[in-house]
């Protein structure tokens, strides 16, 4: 790596590093677990979130604040990140943070499959991506799942979703690999290979998560394989196309030999919770990415570090909040929260 | 007395070392600089500190002109 090379990352990272050391230390999380919401919001609205909670408390109050604040903070940061950075960084950030898009689209679409008013789906929708506040919102507005789709006509995403036919995991599933795939070219294209590591790496961890679901609803084989994504750095399609093939019992086994069983193989004896595995997973991808951006660290990969650090800080914080609202045990919102 | 070929080459020497030390810490600030100020305008309070890093190749061109000063006054 020359001079230069480290200059160009130099600016973001250091940058980077200063926003994730003001993110919320996990051990706040147990005592945010002994507090009540009211508490919780005012010292959420005393941190980093200040601005946010000041801003839409006219509009909103108690657990809505919370969501709309959180949710706006997490795109204005990430928004931030793509105004402060130049060059490579910035084409590579805006490419990752195109996530944002597939998540908001699938949460209007599933939306208005299942009736939800157009409040409640924008307190969902997270403006990241390239599509902004003010799009959504129109796309929100429109009545129909059709016309969502054919709004979108102009749009990257549009070719997965216009083979529509009334199957809304269909659309999900293509959107999903779209955006593996593009991210991927994008990544080749650059020649950033931190980068397509990173990318394979949260394929990989995305793939074992569907596998685990999957096998525990009994899918079939090939209505496993449609749903995987394909493209991950130890999961290649052969390895997919075995474990697709294998019964729960067989597929826990079989993923000794990979290194992903580290992080659940302290739980081998009881992995018939989803809940617990799928947050063993989060916080498997977490520790990844701050170890190799620790390995790497003139590179994209502590920006890529702050964004799962930043959007794992929000998950948390909302879980915390919306169990203490549903009444849950506080072992149960423990066991949710990635830490 | 010095050939004054021998002298305009001492001199050449003394500006090369002084140039190039010059050149060198400013090829090292360059990413340290550009850090520095990425963290300063995330948290003010790393002024005091970006500055020292910033400077710290500064001392290479401190050597560069503890040599041009030897080759113009003692050689």
């Amino acid at each position: 790596m020359g001079a230069s090379d480290g200059a160009k990352y130099a600016y973001i990272v250091a940058r980077v590093r200063a926003m994730k050391g003001k993110l919320i230390p996990k051990d706040m999380y147990p005592k945010f677990l002994n507090m009540e919401i009211p508490e919780i919001t005012r010292f959420i609205g005393e941190s980093e979130y200040k601005k946010d909670v000041d801003e839409l408390g006219k509009k909103y109050r108690g657990t809505d604040l919370f969501e709309h604040a959180l949710n706006q903070n997490l795109a204005l940061t990430y928004r931030k990140l793509i105004e402060v950075s130049q060059n490579e960084a910035n084409f590579l950030i805006t490419e990752y943070l195109r996530s944002f898009d597939i998540w908001n689209i699938k949460t209007i679409l599933r939306g208005k499959i299942s009736g939800a008013s157009e409040e409640e789906i924008l307190e969902d929708v997270v403006s990241a991506g390239q599509l902004r506040y003010r799009d959504l919102t129109e796309l929100v507005k429109i009545g129909t799942v059709e016309g969502i789709i054919g709004a979108l006509s102009g749009t990257p995403y549009y070719p997965a979703l216009e083979g529509y036919k009334g199957d809304l995991a269909e659309i999900e599933n293509a959107l999903d690999k779209r955006y593996y795939a593009k991210r991927i070219e994008a990544a080749t294209k650059t020649g950033n290979r931190l980068f397509l590591k990173f990318l394979r790496t949260e394929i990989d961890l995305k793939n074992l998560k569907m596998l685990f679901r999957m096998k525990r609803a009994g899918m079939e084989r090939e209505d496993t394989l449609k749903n995987l994504i394909p493209g991950g750095m130890e999961l290649k399609e052969s390895d997919l196309g075995r474990l697709a093939s294998m019964s729960f019992s067989e597929f826990v086994r079989a993923l000794e030999e990979y290194s992903y069983w580290k992080a659940i193989s302290d739980i081998s004896g009881e992995l018939t919770s989803l809940i617990h595995i799928e947050t063993r997973l989060d916080k498997y991808g977490l520790m990844y990415a701050s170890q190799i951006s620790y390995y790497y660290p003139l590179s994209i990969l502590p920006v890529l570090d702050y964004i799962v650090s930043k959007k794992i800080e929000v998950d948390n914080l909302r879980i915390i909040v919306r169990g203490k609202e549903t009444k849950l045990p506080e072992d149960v919102i423990k066991a949710h929260l990635v830490m | 007395m010095v050939d004054p070929t021998q002298a305009g080459m001492v001199a050449v020497g003394a500006g090369l070392a002084v140039g190039l030390a010059g050149i060198g810490a400013g090829l090292g600030e360059q990413a340290i600089g550009a850090a520095a100020v990425g963290a300063m305008a995330e948290d003010e309070k790393f002024f005091g500190k970006g500055l020292l890093m910033t400077v710290i190749p500064e001392s290479i061109v401190i050597f560069g002109l503890v040599v041009a000063l030897i080759l113009l006054f003692v050689f």
